[in-house]
């Protein structure tokens, strides 16, 4: 089976110092069974090949003149994460509430990011939205908002130095053994 | 899983390494192998390879196989072969010490021992590659840290490969072909050992390490990537073009002085950038493994000066033992207690308290450990080892088994402080287990809800 590519082009909102996740995350809900994405950045999307990863899709990268890059991302039913419960439904991923907490919690020394994150989220209804700014991408938190239920969208800011993640109270919590 | 989570034996080789450390300090204070014995002695290649294969080694392996996975954001290839990886390095330790003991008569001759030690080595070194190189590979491109540690891992290849040449050349076993390399290859495989696997990859390490805990910006720039590549070229030209030279002429001399020199640029350059990340760091006051591996780069830096000093007189060949002595002591085991003081206590909190954060009070991290009273035992280390280095240029051999005794000491006290640490020890009662909080094990790490 030959696997066709939507393209889409996020050099533009970029440049503009605008944030393409949304409109990245729109056109992956709207592929269709055996489509994949060829996206067109201006730096090396590596957060993104996290999301999408959970998502199930493997991701192909290759640098372009000038620092850009093209990402072909290709789904695969095999590289879906076990025990996961971030990404249920391809629907969910459309539209989420504007958080109602934010966090800036880039001048604490780890684990300490993490420890507020996991608060905060606990105190959120069903369904709520928080964000958080942080200084690096936060490696432990993941599996430990993935065993709560909980689900996550997370992307280096433009600047490349801020990493802001996005938390979406889930309802498995009884997944915590 | 995205992310990264415990990794199940890094304590248990964290634990290994220690008990070779304690074994190398108290060996070297009863006097057993260099400066009491010749250097080339297999007195001290027993004590050598208690400290580069049993601590260093083990260490390094315990760590990468927790820190690269959090390096690449992907979990370890495997969380189970570290175990088989553990038991075929021990026995082969063992049966390679005891090698060395027949080289001197003191065991019989008729076991193949050095073989047997080649063979074992080999395979646990192989396991532990393959499962860091799986879990790099699926991660490209690499990051820059990450990078490092391939290089490192690279020349650990190189080194493994060279040392079993070596034991089954002494052992007996293998083609006169080899005689040569082994006769002059031992340069190159202690830089490709203590260079490149040992001090590339802590290197790496490092960058990343100092930059978390002292919340100063990840360094990507220019001159950490030409300290990669110099670096990489200086091993490359060390380890390969050494090898090519014996092969060709008899001689690495050459290779090596131009390794040197790249070397040289790397050290110089990664200096810069350490002293960068201690100047730009967010957080005033840091915390203990931030301040002692500031002891550990001095060392580093010491070392490099002494052997420049070294080659400009001419004495290069009197105190290489010395050198090593600082670089081995000061530099690697000083970061790799500096660093042990921040990974257990950090591992033994997520394992134990990671499942209740946010829903119950839990401890913070510090409150595991009581620097204070760990602080004399690493303030007693770096001294005694910058004395013992001291009196082993000057060639005062009972003052650096003297030294030594007191190292042992402070190693005891640190190693106190991390069992207790483990333990919980030193958290306060009604904090120590809330609900649903899971009381570590001592050697190894579990994840309950998997």
């Amino acid at each position: 089976m030959s696997m066709s590519f939507v393209e889409l082009d996020v050099r533009p909102i970029l440049r503009a110092g605008g944030e393409p996740f949304e409109k990245i995350m729109q056109t992956i809900a709207a592929l269709r069974p055996g489509q994949g994405l060829r996206l067109f950045a201006t730096f090396k999307p590596t957060p993104l090949f996290h999301v999408l990863g959970s998502k199930g899709f493997t991701h192909e990268a290759t640098e372009l003149d000038g620092g850009e890059w093209e990402v072909l991302f290709t789904p695969s039913d095999a590289a879906k994460p076990n025990g996961s419960v971030e990404t249920k439904s391809v629907g969910d991923d459309s539209a989420w509430p504007e958080p109602v907490q934010e966090l800036d919690n880039r001048e604490l020394d780890p684990p300490e990011p993490m420890v507020r994150i996991l608060a905060a989220t606990e105190a959120l209804e069903r369904g709520q939205v928080l964000s958080a700014l942080l200084c690096r991408e936060p490696i432990f938190l993941f599996p430990e908002l993935a065993k709560r239920g909980h689900q996550w969208r997370g992307a280096f800011e433009p600047d490349g130095k801020t990493y802001k993640v996005f938390v979406r109270a889930g309802t498995a919590k009884a997944a915590v053994a | 899983m995205i992310g990264a989570s415990l990794s199940r034996w890094t304590l248990s080789y964290f634990a290994a390494a220690l008990l070779a450390f304690i074994g190398a300090q108290a060996l070297m204070a009863a006097g057993f192998g260099f400066p009491n014995a010749p250097i080339a002695s297999p007195e001290t290649l027993v004590l050598v390879h208690v400290v580069a294969l049993g601590w260093l080694s083990l260490l390094m392996c315990g760590a990468l196989f927790q820190f690269v996975p959090v390096l690449v954001a992907r979990p370890l290839y495997s969380n189970t072969l570290p175990l088989p990886a553990l038991a075929c390095l021990l026995s082969g330790i063992g049966a390679l010490l005891c090698g060395f003991l027949q080289l001197d008569g003191r065991i019989a001759a008729d076991l193949p021992l050095l073989p047997a030690a080649a063979a074992l080595l080999g395979v646990g070194f192989t396991l532990v590659v393959w499962n860091l190189g799986r879990t790099l590979w699926s991660a490209r491109p690499l990051t820059l840290p990450a990078r490092y540690v391939a290089v490192g891992l690279l020349s650990l290849v190189a080194t493994v490969a060279l040392g079993i040449i070596f034991a089954l050349v002494l052992g007996g076993v293998s083609a006169p072909a080899f005689a040569e390399l082994t006769a002059r290859g031992l340069p190159i495989h202690v830089i490709a050992g203590l260079g490149g696997w040992l001090t590339f990859t802590a290197m790496g390490v490092s960058y990343r390490l100092l930059a978390m805990f002292m919340l100063a910006p990840e360094l990507d720039g220019l001159s950490t990537r030409i300290t990669l590549y110099a670096g990489a070229t200086g091993l490359v030209l060390a380890i390969v073009g050494g090898i090519a030279a014996i092969s060709l002429y008899g001689n690495a001399d050459l290779a090596l002085a131009a390794a040197g020199a790249v070397g040289l640029l790397a050290l110089g350059l990664y200096g810069s950038d350490v002293l960068h990340l201690y100047r730009a760091r967010k957080r005033r006051k840091i915390e203990l493994n931030s301040r002692m591996a500031a002891f550990a780069l001095t060392s580093l830096a010491v070392a490099v000066v002494l052997t420049i000093i070294c080659i400009a007189l001419g004495a290069l060949s009197r105190h290489i033992g010395a050198i090593a002595f600082l670089l081995a002591f000061g530099w690697l085991s000083g970061l790799g207690l500096a660093k042990l003081y921040k990974i257990v206590p950090f591992l033994t909190w997520l394992e134990c308290y990671g499942p209740i954060l946010g829903k119950r009070p839990t401890p913070r991290v510090q409150d595991l450990v009581v620097e204070q009273r760990a602080l004399k035992w690493f303030l007693l280390y770096f001294v005694v080892v910058w004395l013992g280095t001291l009196m082993l240029l000057l060639g005062y051999e009972l003052a650096f088994r003297a030294a030594a005794a007191l190292m042992l000491v402070a190693t005891g006290g640190i190693v106190f402080q991390l069992v207790r640490s483990r333990r919980l020890a030193d958290v306060k009662a009604d904090m120590r287990l809330p609900d649903g909080a899971h009381y570590p094990k001592l050697l190894l790490s579990l994840t309950p809800h998997r």
